[in-house]
């Protein structure tokens, strides 16, 4: 079984689709190539709104962290909105120790993250 | 427009102190003339000095930011980040800070650690316009510590001969060799485990030392997180293998990773990176969720002690 899995779905919503990105394992350097090119993917297409759900996720390191604010960035430039939702404490920790929670936005749950 | 004549110079001082009277004087003085030229000030000290130093400071005590050192720095790497916090909210003005991170209780590798902190002030703060004075008391710490003091220091102030500068100053860049010479002997029952890709076998291994241990199991997620950064970095910058040592006693448990990496700059993961840098975070974070951190890195490697206290509570997070 794969260390870390990645989901990815457009979902409709009362106001306008979404990408929602689900993550689940662990993210660290040795796949974080992979969830690159998954977030590059997803970027390109240039949704509005991305939605990465962390519940899933039992560890994340700072290469991770890093292809998640190279998202960030694109999404930035694109006029969209990358958006973290329910990480797990010891994720959610890491978020604020760097300071990343500062740049994007953490919500509880995908729920709330789609409320803005 | 309310700048002290010392404007544009950093000043490092070392404080030498026997006396309750001698560290409150000097240190309310310091601070003091601060407050009275306008300029920010800040005094991290230990909690059982702050009344001291509050009372003989008057209606001015409100106008200066005070900290418990034994709190912001228990892990002596939070200081640095702390005050450049300070020096960059004050930002084109003259900043005064007290700090006093070194007290007789610190364990062994506390001293090395808050020693190495001394002298990398001088690196971290070169040209900022700041005045930083670090008080030591010499009533109570050994002489091995206020060597080290004399070393990491340019300027020094004592009762007995007033302020000078230190002949025994080793320069922005030196390092007393109580905090760069190989680090002690570990103990020989270990538990050592060698890795070249499985991460996450690396971090079971910690978890479960951590468990063992008594480690409480947010603490251990950090030991887990600090690890398992290092371990990346052998991967990320090493063609070979890396060595990970776990050990424990009744306070503390020490995860020791080495591999032939290489990190020349002596402030890596000690300054705050910015939020969106695409780099930098890793280090950074192992030193923001240990309690300890020792670093040895030359020609022929580097090594990395991440130690977590056992019982005592963590005030960061």
């Amino acid at each position: 079984m794969d260390l870390l899995t990645t989901s990815v779905a457009t979902v409709e919503s009362d106001s306008e689709p979404y990408t929602l990105v689900e993550l689940a394992g662990e993210a660290d350097v040795t796949n974080s190539d992979a969830l690159r090119e998954v977030l590059d993917a997803e970027v390109a297409k240039q949704p509005r709104t991305m939605i990465i759900d962390l519940s899933g996720l039992r560890f994340m390191d700072s290469s991770a962290l890093h292809v998640i604010l190279r998202a960030n960035r694109v999404m930035d430039r694109q006029g969209g909105v990358l958006a973290l939702a329910s990480p797990r404490e010891p994720v959610a920790k890491m978020l604020r120790l760097t300071a990343a929670d500062q740049l994007i936005p953490v919500y509880p749950s995908v729920r709330e993250a789609t409320a803005g | 427009m309310t700048e002290s004549p010392a404007t544009g110079l950093f000043r490092h001082v070392g404080f030498f102190y026997r006396t309750a009277k001698e560290y409150s004087t000097t240190v309310a003085a310091f601070l003091g003339d601060g407050v009275a030229a306008g300029e920010p000030a800040f005094a991290a000290i230990p909690d059982s000095q702050l009344g001291l130093v509050a009372d003989a400071l008057g209606a001015d005590a409100r106008r200066v930011q005070f900290a418990d050192m034994a709190q912001m720095g228990r892990n002596p790497a939070w200081i640095i980040p702390r005050v450049q916090a300070f020096v960059g909210l004050h930002s084109g003005r003259h900043v005064r800070y007290v700090g006093e991170p070194i007290w007789a209780s610190r364990s062994q590798a506390e001293l090395r650690e808050a020693t190495r902190h001394e002298a990398l002030i001088n690196l971290a703060f070169a040209g900022a316009d700041a005045e930083i004075m670090c008080p030591y008391n010499t009533a109570r710490l050994s002489q091995a510590v206020i060597t080290d003091a004399r070393q990491t220091h340019p300027l020094l102030l004592s009762a007995d001969s007033g302020p000078g500068t230190s002949p025994e100053y080793a320069g922005p860049s030196g390092l007393p060799s109580t905090c760069s010479a190989p680090l002690p002997a570990r103990p020989d029952t270990t538990m050592i485990h060698t890795y070249r890709s499985d991460l996450s076998q690396v971090r079971a291994l910690v978890m479960k030392g951590a468990k063992e241990a008594g480690l409480p199991d947010d603490r251990a997620g950090d030991l887990v997180l600090a690890v398992s950064e290092v371990a990346a970095n052998t991967l990320r910058h090493t063609p070979s293998s890396g060595t990970l040592v776990i050990w424990h006693d009744r306070d503390e448990i020490i995860c020791e990773i080495h591999d032939e990496g290489v990190i020349t700059d002596p402030l890596a993961g000690r300054r705050r990176p910015a939020p969106d840098a695409l780099g930098g975070h890793g280090l950074w974070l192992v030193y923001q969720v240990c309690d300890l951190v020792e670093l040895r890195s030359d020609d022929t490697g580097t090594t990395v002690r991440m130690h977590m206290s056992i019982r005592s509570p963590r005030p960061l997070g």
